[in-house]
């Protein structure tokens, strides 16, 4: 190494790997770096992290982003949540006015998490608009292997599942499918009426959340009526209006609530 | 040092002309633009899908809290990593308050599904683990600055600290991580001077 040479600033080898130098710059020290193996071979060794980490995660940022982080989302649920805060206001304000055992007894009610339900009917719902909308192949499994797909959800599920029957309220079983949620696997059950209208019945294990009532949640485009019992979350969704679609939700969890 | 955020692809300056248009619709679309980087960001710093899920949440939440205080032309990917460093920050004070034993083992590399296929894989995992041994604040600048290509400036703005800063734990982090994932071992070539 002749006497002259003066090493490359650190700095300048770091900006040097991430490509923030200017192009002058960049160029000098490309040159200087050929006369200084020590130099190079630390550059090298950044430039092989640098890569390595890139390439190495480059698939997460290829992924579909996960439903409760879409914008649509997020903007859809805290809509919904303040209206349920104003709902759970206005029944803090009856229940003052009521006072006593009255406001004793709603007291459950608004205990209830809002977030919880919310987060499980947008869930359901962006799950029934992707797959109900599909033509050809709504469901993974079909009608016909209706205990196949109880058998396959329950596994998943980790607890006994199966699709209720909703031919009384005129929706006739279509199959349905395993479906993927940030917080794991969810059954998805698919019905349709003699309108071509077609309804979901969405099951989420939610291991933490206390029981809920049957509540219309509102996430923007589409209604779902949803509930927790015994740390699952069920979500019914249907293009029906909202009192039509409580009602199917009541069928629905009186079925799956009766004993088997 | 320059920032990228107002550079195209080919290091062009983007003409500012027609940038000015304040419009609530174009951050929503370059807030959700940056959603998948986040997200890389936040489980390559915490090796845990769920939590950085979570903690890519928060930060959405809060930006959609400040959004009438962002102009479309602002630099908002560097504004995004700001709140999310923002809320890491706390979590960290919260858990050092509150310590629960959190095991960095075999199951925990698991968690993240940081697993590609190919045969780097290996090398990876050397990686992560050398990324697990750093402290924090050094590895968020080498995630920030090798992964997100944010600018030194932009680094610096995201972690609050001067670019001096950034550059001495970007030089010592890389170093660390040289040494850990043995790229020494490749026999450096020493001359007698």
């Amino acid at each position: 190494m002749s006497g002259s040479d003066h090493g490359i600033p650190e700095d300048d080898l770091h900006a040097y790997v991430d490509g923030q130098l200017p192009p002058d710059r960049h160029a000098e020290v490309a040159r200087q770096l050929q006369e200084q193996p020590e130099a190079a071979e630390q550059v090298a060794a950044y430039t092989e992290q640098r890569e390595a980490l890139r390439a190495a995660s480059a698939f997460i940022a290829a992924e579909p982003v996960p439903a409760r982080l879409a914008l649509h989302n997020l903007i859809a649920g805290r809509h919904a949540e303040r209206r349920i805060v104003w709902r759970a206001a206005a029944a803090v304000l009856l229940a003052i006015l009521v006072g006593g055992a009255g406001g004793w007894a709603l007291r459950g009610g608004i205990r209830t998490t809002p977030s919880d339900l919310t987060l499980l009917a947008q869930e359901a719902i962006a799950n029934h608009v992707v797959y109900t909308a599909d033509r050809r192949r709504p469901t993974e499994l079909g009608a016909e292997q209706r205990d196949d797909l109880a058998k396959w959800v329950s596994n998943r599920l980790g607890r006994p599942v199966a699709p209720p029957d909703m031919a009384s309220a005129g929706f006739h079983y279509m199959g349905g499918r395993l479906a993927a949620t940030p917080q794991g696997p969810a059954g998805l059950f698919m019905y349709q009426n003699a309108d071509g209208k077609r309804l979901t019945v969405f099951v989420l294990p939610m291991r933490d959340a206390s029981d809920t009532p049957t509540r219309t949640v509102d996430v923007g485009k589409m209604d779902g009526c949803a509930w927790i019992d015994k740390g699952v979350g069920y979500t019914v969704v249907a293009p029906v209006p909202s009192k039509e679609l409580h009602d199917l939700a009541v069928e629905v969890r009186r079925q799956l609530e009766a004993p088997t | 040092m320059q920032t990228l955020d107002d550079r195209d692809a080919s290091g062009q300056a983007l003409p500012v002309a027609g940038r000015g248009n304040v419009s609530e619709q174009g951050v929503l679309a370059r807030i959700e633009a940056s959603v998948p980087a986040l997200r890389r960001y936040a489980i390559a710093l915490l090796r845990n899908r769920d939590e950085a899920d979570d903690l890519v949440h928060d930060c959405l939440v809060r930006a959609l809290d400040k959004l009438h205080t962002r102009r479309e032309d602002a630099d908002i990917r560097a504004w995004l990593f700001t709140i999310m460093h923002h809320h890491f920050i706390s979590q960290i004070r919260r858990r050092r308050a509150r310590p629960t034993p959190e095991p960095l083992d075999e199951s925990h590399d698991n968690a993240v599904g940081l697993q590609p296929a190919q045969e780097d894989a290996l090398h990876w995992r050397d990686l992560q683990r050398g990324l697990a041994l750093l402290p924090e604040e050094q590895r968020s600048v080498i995630l920030l600055v090798s992964l997100e290509d944010l600018s030194y400036a932009q680094a610096a703005e995201v972690l609050g600290v001067p670019v001096g800063t950034v550059m001495s734990r970007l030089a010592r982090g890389r170093e660390r991580l040289r040494q850990h994932t043995g790229q020494d071992t490749r026999a450096p070539l020493r001359r007698v001077k």
